[in-house]
C-alpha cells in the first residue's frame, strides 16, 4: 500500500534549502551573520512538511515519489516510510535550530555567506540520503554530503583545518569506493537499481557473492559511522570543524551510516539476517566500538574530542542494534539516531558556548559553571543522561529497545549463550557513559568558579534557545515515544516475519 | 473514576506538576514558593491517607488496579504494550502512605532547616519532584514504568546530594564527608551515588531483559497469573537474582553501599527523607513486590528458592558489618547512615527467610513492618541529628557533648527515637518489628542468620548510646566552648523543627504500646491479601517466640549495659582498651576504613582512567593513528619512488631512447645521400633491375 507523492513534497525538502543556498550567496554578504535567520526559513520549511508527512505516515504507509530519470540508472524514486521520515525530520530538525546557533557562534567569521550556503547544501545531501531508494542517487547523495562539510571543515574548523579535512575526505572517499563497488556489483546481478526490487531478487542470488558485496557496502558506511578500527577520523574532524558543522556531523552524518546499513544491507540483501556468525561478529565489533569509544572518552581534556569519542560508543550502541537480529533491535538503533542526535547536538551546542564564551576547550581548565550559566548545566545535564539511558529522557526507549531486543533473540528460541553474554557485557558497560557524562558535568559545572569565568556577562540567549527546544523534545520524546516507535516498527517488522 | 483511582494518580502527579510549577512561583514571592512547596506534599499525603480506609474495607477484591494504554509496539513480540498503571494493595498503600507522611513532616521541618537557603527555588524542585518520582515507583504495576520512579528518585538524589555544588572549603564542617584521604566534597558524593546505584541498576536490567524473554511480560498484575513451566530453570533464576542487584545498590547491601556513608554530604532533610526513609526502601520494596511471584513459583520449581536464600545472606551480612562499621564512625550522621544500611539489611534478611520457609507471612510481614518503623524512628534520628548539626556548627562526633543543657527537647526526642532504634523491650515500635524479624530467621531454621542477627542487636544498641552520650551527655568539647566563646550561644531549635520530630517520635510510642496489636493486625491483612496461598507449616510456636523475645532482650541489655560502661559512666575507657589491644586496634580501623571496600571503589575507577589515558597514546595516537599516517607515508614514498623509477625513470626514457634511435636509424641512411651522379645512376639501374625480377617473378 503506497501513497503517490503527488503535492512534489518529497522533492521539495530537498531542492528548496539548494534554491536558496544560491539566494545566500548573493545576500549574504549584507547580512553576515544574520545570514543565519534566512536559513532557517528553507529549514523550518522543511521541518514542518516533514512532521506533515511523519503524522501521516502510519495512514499512507509509504509516499512514494517517482521520477523518469535515466534508461541506465533507472527511476529517481524518494521514499518516505516509518523509517526515513522520522529521520529525515530529525535532520531538518537540527538543521533549523543549529543555523539559529551559528548566529551566535559565526559571529565573528570570514564570508558567512558561502558558510550558509555550504550548510543548506549539506543539509539537503543528508535528507536526499535518507530519502533515496534508487543507489546511484543514494551514491550521488551521499558524495554530496562529504564535499560541503570537508569545504566547511576546511576554510572555518581550527587547528590544523585543512589537513584534517583532507583526512576527513580521504577516509570518507575510500568508504564511498568501497560502496560503489557494493553497488556495482549489486546492479551486475540483479539489473536493476532500486533498492526494493533488489530486495526481492537477492533472494536468488547465491551467498557467497552476496557477502563480500555486502562487506563492500558496510565497509563504506562503517567508515561514515566511525566504527572501531576505521574511527580515527572522526575525533580530528569533529573535534576541529566549527562547532555548529560539529553538531550537525556528529549526530546526524554519522548516524546516517546507520540508517544506510539498515536500509541497504536489510531492505537489499535480507538473506544476510540469517548468518549468525556474520552477525554475532558484527555485534563483537559493535560491542568492541561501545567500549573503546568510551575508554577514550574517559581519558580526555578536550570537551570535544570527548564528544566526539562519545559518538563513536554511541554509534557503537546503533551497530549493535542492527545487528542483533531482532525487529526490535533495529527499531531501538533508528530510535538512538533520534535520541543521539537531539542529545549530541545539544552537548556540542554546550561546548561551542564554552569555547565562545572562555576561548578554551579544556576540561581542566573550566570549572564552577552552574553559578553563571544555569541553564546551560540544565541541558548539558539532560544531554548526557539522555545519552547514559537515564529515563525519563529518549535515550532511556533507544537503549531498552536495543538490549531487549537483542537478549529476547538471544534467550526465546533455544538459548544462544555468546550472544547473551555478549548483551549482558554491553548493557553491564553502559554504565561508562555515565561514569564520563556525569564526570564531565562534575568537572566543568561544579566546584568553585575562578574569577575570571565569573566577570562573564550571562548566558547567551540566542545560543541557549536552541538547546532548551532540544531538550525539550527529549523529555517530552521520552515520557512518550510511541509516534517514534510505532513508525519504525511499521516498517521494520517485515524484517524478520 | 473511583476515588481510589483518583487518588492513587494524584497522589504522585500532583508534586510533580508542583515541582513545575515552584521556579514560577519563585518569581512570584519567596514565602509563596516555599508555602506552595510545602502545600503539595499535604495534598499529596491527603490523598494517600484516603487509601488506607480501604485496607480496612473487606469486600474489596485486591489487587486494584487501573491502567492505560501508554506505549504500543506494533508487531513486537515483546513489549508489545506497555502501559501507564496503578497497583494498589496493602503494600503499596502502606509504603505510599510511609512516603507521603514523612515527606510532608520534612517538608515542614525544612521551612526551619534550610531557612536562608540561597537556592531554596532548586531545593523545592527536587524534593517535590522525589516525592511525586518516589510515589510513582511505589504505586507501579508494571516494572518498566517503577524504572521512571526508580531511575527518577536517584536523579533527584545526585542533585540533592550534591545540593551545596560549590564545593566550598568554607562548608567543610557543614557538607563535605569523611577526613584525611578519604574526605569528599558534596559534587564527588552525588556522581558517586548515581553512578554505584547506576552500576546496580544496569545489572538489574540485564535481569529484567532476561526474564522479559522468558515470561514475556514485566507487570506484576499479570506476572502473578501465569504459571511458569520448569523450562530454563537456571536462566529465570539468574534473572531473579540479577534484578536483585537493583535493590542491592538502591538499598545499599554489600558490595554497594558504600555510597550512602558520603550520601551524608546533601543537606540533613535530604539524609532524612531519601536516604533513611524512603528512596533506599525502595529496593527492599521492589523486593517485597516481586516476593508473592516468586514464592508462588518456586513451590513447583523448588531451585528459585535460592534466589531468597541469596537475599537473605545478602541482607544478613550488611546488616552485622554495617552495625560495626557504625561503631567506629567519627561523623553523626554517617553513625545514622550506616545504622540505616544495617536496618536495611534486618529487612532483606526478613523478607529472604520468609521466602525460603513454609511461614512465608512472618518474614514477609516482618520486614514490611521493619521498613514502616525504621522509617519513623530513622527519619526523627535524622531530624534531630539536623538541629544538632544546625546549632553546634560541625558535623563530627568529637565536637560534640553535654549539649542536653543547651538541647534539652532534641536530647528527649533523640533519645526516645533511639529507644526504637535499639529495640527497647515492649515499649517502642522498633521491638515489635525486630522482633518479627528476628522470629521470621529462627522459624525458617536458618539459625546462624539468627545468631548474626541477636549480635547485630547488641551492636545496635551499643553504637546508639555511643552516639547519643558522645552528643548530649558527659562535658562540652573544646568546639563548643570556643563557639560560645565567640558568642554564639548553642541554643534549642525552633517549634518548627521541633513539631515533626514529635510527630514521629510519639508514632513510635504509640505504635510501640500497641504493637502487639499492629504486628498481627499486618499480619492478617497481608494474609489474606498477598497471596493466593496460606501458610502451609505449623505456624510459629510458642517456643519460637519465646526464644526470640528472650533474645532480644538480652540483647538489649547486653548493649545497654556495655555501653553504660563505656561511655555513659566512662568507667573503661574505649581509647585505653583500643590502644592496649593491639587486635582491637587492628580492627578498629579496618572498620573505620570501611573494609576497605570504599577504597576498592576508587582502585577500580582510577584504574579505568589510567588504563584508559594509556591506551589514548598507546594504541589510538600511538598505533592505529600512525597506521593513518604511515599509510599514507608509504603511498607518498611510493609515488615519489615511482615517479623518479617508472615514470622518468623507464617511460620517459623509453620515449627518448625510441627517440635517439629513429634518430641514430636516420643518420645512418643519410650515408646514401652522397651527391655524387655516378652513385646516383647506379642506383637507379640497380634499382630497376631489382623491379624487373621481382615483377618477372610474380
Amino acid at each position: 500500500m503506497e501513497v503517490s507523492d503527488n503535492g512534489y513534497m518529497l522533492i521539495q525538502t530537498i531542492f528548496i534549502p539548494i534554491v536558496f543556498s544560491i539566494i545566500i550567496l548573493v545576500v549574504g554578504k549584507r547580512l553576515k551573520e544574520k545570514t543565519g535567520w534566512l536559513t532557517a526559513i528553507p529549514l523550518i520549511y522543511i521541518s514542518l512538511l516533514l512532521c506533515y508527512i511523519n503524522i501521516n505516515i502510519p495512514y499512507w504507509n509509504i509516499l512514494i515519489a517517482r521520477y523518469r530519470w535515466s534508461e541506465i540508472f533507472g527511476d529517481f524514486i524518494l521514499i518516505a516510510d516509518g523509517l526515513s521520515s522520522p529521520i529525515a525530520l530529525t535532520i531538518a530538525l537540527l538543521g533549523t535550530v543549529i543555523s539559529i546557533y551559528s548566529i551566535y557562534y559565526m559571529k565573528h567569521e570570514e564570508r558567512l555567506e558561502l558558510y550558509f550556503a555550504l550548510y543548506l547544501l549539506y543539509t539537503s545531501g543528508m535528507i536526499g540520503t535518507v530519502l533515496s531508494m534508487n543507489l546511484v542517487a543514494f551514491f550521488i547523495f551521499f558524495e554530496f554530503m562529504l564535499l560541503p562539510s570537508w569545504v566547511l571543515i576546511g576554510i572555518w574548523g581550527t587547528g590544523r583545518k585543512e589537513l584534517i579535512a583532507f583526512k576527513y575526505f580521504m577516509f570518507t572517499e575510500i568508504g564511498a569506493l568501497s560502496l560503489l563497488i557494493g553497488i556495482a556489483t549489486l546492479y551486475s546481478f540483479t539489473g536493476t537499481l532500486n533498492i526494493l526490487e533488489i530486495g526481492k531478487l537477492s533472494a536468488n542470488i547465491d551467498i557467497s557473492i552476496l557477502l563480500p558485496t555486502a562487506i563492500a557496502l558496510l565497509l563504506g558506511f562503517f567508515i561514515k559511522m566511525a566504527i572501531v578500527p576505521l574511527h580515527t577520523w572522526l575525533p580530528d574532524a569533529h573535534a576541529e570543524a566549527p562547532t555548529p558543522i560539529s553538531a550537525l556531523l556528529s549526530p546526524a552524518m554519522i548516524g546516517i551510516g546507520g540508517y544506510a546499513s539498515i536500509r541497504i544491507i536489510y531492505t537489499a540483501i535480507p538473506k544476510l539476517t540469517y548468518l549468525w556468525e556474520f552477525m554475532t561478529g558484527l555485534s563483537i565489533l559493535a560491542l568492541i566500538t561501545m567500549v573503546y569509544g568510551g575508554l577514550m572518552a574517559i581519558a580526555q581534556d578536550d570537551i570535544k574530542r570527548l564528544l566526539a569519542y562519545s559518538s563513536i560508543s554511541q554509534m557503537g550502541y546503533m551497530l549493535f542494534g542492527i545487528s542483533s537480529m531482532s525487529s526490535i533491535g533495529i527499531s531501538g538503533s533508528a530510535l538512538l539516531y533520534v535520541s543521539h542526535g537531539l542529545a549530541k547536538a545539544v552537548l556540542f551546542m554546550v561546548a561551542g558556548i564554552l569555547m565562545h564564551e572562555f576561548h578554551t576547550r579544556k576540561i581542566s581548565e573550566l570549572r564552577g559553571l552552574a553559578r553563571v550559566f544555569p541553564l546551560t548545566t540544565t541541558t548539558a545535564l539532560i544531554g548526557f543522561l539522555s545519552l547514559s539511558g537515564v529515563p525519563p529522557f529518549l535515550g532511556f526507549w533507544s537503549e531498552i529497545f536495543i538490549f531487549a531486543g537483542s537478549m529476547y533473540t538471544a534467550i526465546h528460541d533455544g538459548l544462544d549463550i555468546v550472544k547473551m553474554i555478549i548483551t549482558s557485557l554491553a548493557i553491564i558497560l553502559s554504565v561508562f557513559t555515565a561514569g564520563y557524562g556525569l564526570w564531565t558535568i562534575k568537572r566543568l559545572f561544579y566546584g568553585e568558579p575562578s574569577e575570571k569565568i565569573l566577570k562573564v556577562k550571562g548566558e547567551p540567549l540566542i545560543a541557549v534557545i536552541p538547546l532548551l527546544i532540544l531538550s525539550l523534545f527529549t523529555v517530552i520524546l521520552g515520557i512518550y515515544p510511541t509516534p517514534l516507535i510505532v513508525n519504525f516498527m511499521n516498517t521494520l517488522y517485515k524484517l524478520f516475519s | 473514576m473511583e476515588y481510589w483511582e483518583i487518588c492513587g494518580w494524584f497522589s504522585w502527579i500532583t508534586p510533580i506538576i508542583g515541582a513545575m510549577l515552584i521556579p514560577l512561583l519563585s518569581k512570584i514571592g519567596s514565602k509563596i514558593r516555599d508555602h506552595g512547596a510545602v502545600l503539595f506534599s499535604l495534598l499529596s499525603m491527603i490523598m494517600t491517607l484516603y487509601l488506607i480506609s480501604l485496607m480496612f474495607d473487606r469486600s474489596i477484591q485486591w489487587p486494584l488496579y487501573s491502567s492505560y494504554d501508554w506505549i504500543i509496539v506494533p508487531h513486537a513480540p515483546i513489549l508489545s504494550k506497555i502501559k501507564v498503571g496503578i497497583l494498589i494493595d496493602p503494600l503499596s498503600i502502606i509504603m505510599a502512605n510511609i512516603v507521603a507522611i514523612i515527606s510532608f513532616l520534612i517538608m515542614v521541618y525544612s521551612l526551619g532547616y534550610m531557612h536562608g537557603d540561597p537556592s531554596l527555588t532548586r531545593y523545592w524542585f527536587f524534593m517535590n519532584l522525589f516525592i511525586g518520582n518516589m510515589l510513582l515507583l511505589v504505586l507501579s504495576d508494571n516494572l518498566f514504568q517503577m524504572l521512571f520512579g526508580w531511575e527518577g528518585v536517584g536523579l533527584c538524589s545526585y542533585a540533592l546530594i550534591g545540593f551545596w555544588y560549590r564545593d566550598s572549603k568554607k562548608d567543610w564542617l557543614k557538607c563535605w564527608v569523611g577526613e584525611g584521604e578519604e574526605a569528599y566534597p558534596p559534587s564527588h558524593c552525588g556522581l558517586k551515588a548515581f553512578l554505584v546505584t547506576r552500576f546496580g541498576d544496569v545489572v538489574m536490567l540485564v535481569g529484567a531483559f532476561i526474564l522479559l524473554s522468558i515470561i514475556g511480560t514485566l507487570n506484576f498484575v499479570e506476572m502473578s497469573h501465569i504459571h511458569l513451566h520448569s523450562e530454563n530453570i537456571p536462566l529465570i533464576l539468574l534473572g531473579f537474582i540479577l534484578l536483585f542487584f537493583g535493590p542491592i545498590g538502591k538499598s545499599a547491601q554489600i558490595p554497594l553501599l558504600e555510597w550512602i556513608p558520603d550520601a551524608m554530604a546533601g543537606p540533613t532533610t535530604v539524609s532524612a527523607l531519601i536516604h533513611a526513609a524512603t528512596m533506599v526502601k525502595a529496593g527492599v520494596f521492589l523486593t517485597a513486590r516481586i516476593f508473592p511471584i516468586v514464592y508462588l513459583w518456586s513451590k513447583t520449581i523448588p531451585e528459585l528458592s535460592l534466589f531468597f536464600t541469596f537475599v537473605t545472606w545478602i541482607g544478613t551480612l550488611t546488616a552485622i558489618i554495617a552495625a560495626l562499621q557504625a561503631v567506629v564512625s567519627t561523623e553523626l550522621k554517617k553513625v545514622l547512615a550506616y545504622s540505616t544500611m544495617s536496618q536495611l539489611g534486618y529487612m532483606m534478611m526478613a523478607l529472604g527467610t520468609g521466602g525460603v520457609s513454609d511461614e512465608y507471612i512472618i518474614g514477609y510481614t516482618g520486614g514490611i513492618f521493619h521498613l514502616m518503623s525504621h522509617a519513623m524512628f530513622k527519619a526523627s534520628l535524622f531530624l534531630a541529628a539536623g538541629s544538632v548539626l544546625h546549632t553546634v556548627g560541625s558535623r563530627f562526633l568529637r565536637h560534640f557533648g553535654g549539649l542536653r543543657k543547651n538541647m534539652p527537647y532534641t536530647f528527649i526526642l533523640m533519645s526516645v527515637a533511639a529507644l526504637s532504634l535499639m529495640g527497647a523491650p515492649f515499649i517502642s515500635i522498633g521491638f515489635w518489628s525486630k522482633d518479627m524479624v528476628l522470629e521470621a530467621a529462627l522459624i525458617s531454621r536458618q539459625y546462624i542468620v539468627f545468631i548474626i542477627g541477636v549480635v547485630t542487636a547488641f551492636l545496635t544498641t551499643f553504637y546508639t548510646i555511643r552516639m547519643i552520650s558522645l552528643t548530649f551527655l558527659g562535658k562540652k568539647s573544646s568546639f563548643i566552648i570556643e563557639r560560645e566563646r565567640e558568642g554564639h550561644y548553642l541554643h534549642e531549635s525552633p517549634k518548627i523543627m521541633l513539631i515533626p520530630i514529635a510527630i514521629l517520635v510519639a508514632g513510635t510510642l504509640v505504635f510501640g504500646v500497641t504493637g502487639f496489636y499492629i504486628k498481627d493486625l499486618l499480619e492478617e491483612i497481608f494474609h489474606e491479601t498477598m497471596l493466593p496461598i496460606h501458610s502451609y507449616g505449623k505456624g510459629e510456636t510458642n517456643t519460637d517466640i519465646l526464644i526470640t523475645t528472650l533474645s532480644s532482650i538480652v540483647a538489649f541489655s547486653l548493649g545497654i549495659l556495655a555501653g553504660y560502661i563505656v561511655f555513659i559512666v566512662r568507667k573503661i575507657s574505649s581509647e585505653d582498651v583500643i590502644n592496649r589491644i593491639k587486635i582491637i586496634k587492628d580492627i578498629r580501623y579496618i572498620l573505620y576504613r570501611r573494609l576497605f571496600l570504599n577504597k576498592l571503589y576508587y582502585i577500580i575507577v582510577n584504574n579505568i582512567i589510567s588504563f584508559s589515558k594509556k591506551l589514548l597514546s598507546s594504541l589510538e595516537l600511538g598505533i592505529i593513528d600512525h597506521i593513518n599516517y604511515f599509510i599514507a607515508e608509504l603511498f607518498k614514498k611510493l609515488s615519489v619512488k615511482l615517479l623518479f623509477n617508472l615514470e622518468i625513470g623507464i617511460i620517459d626514457h623509453i620515449n627518448y631512447v625510441i627517440a635517439e634511435l629513429f634518430k641514430g636509424v636516420s643518420k645512418a641512411i643519410r650515408y646514401i645521400h652522397t651527391g655524387l651522379l655516378n652513385y646516383n645512376i647506379i642506383g637507379i639501374i640497380l634499382g630497376m633491375l631489382l623491379l624487373l625480377i621481382l615483377l618477372l617473378s610474380l
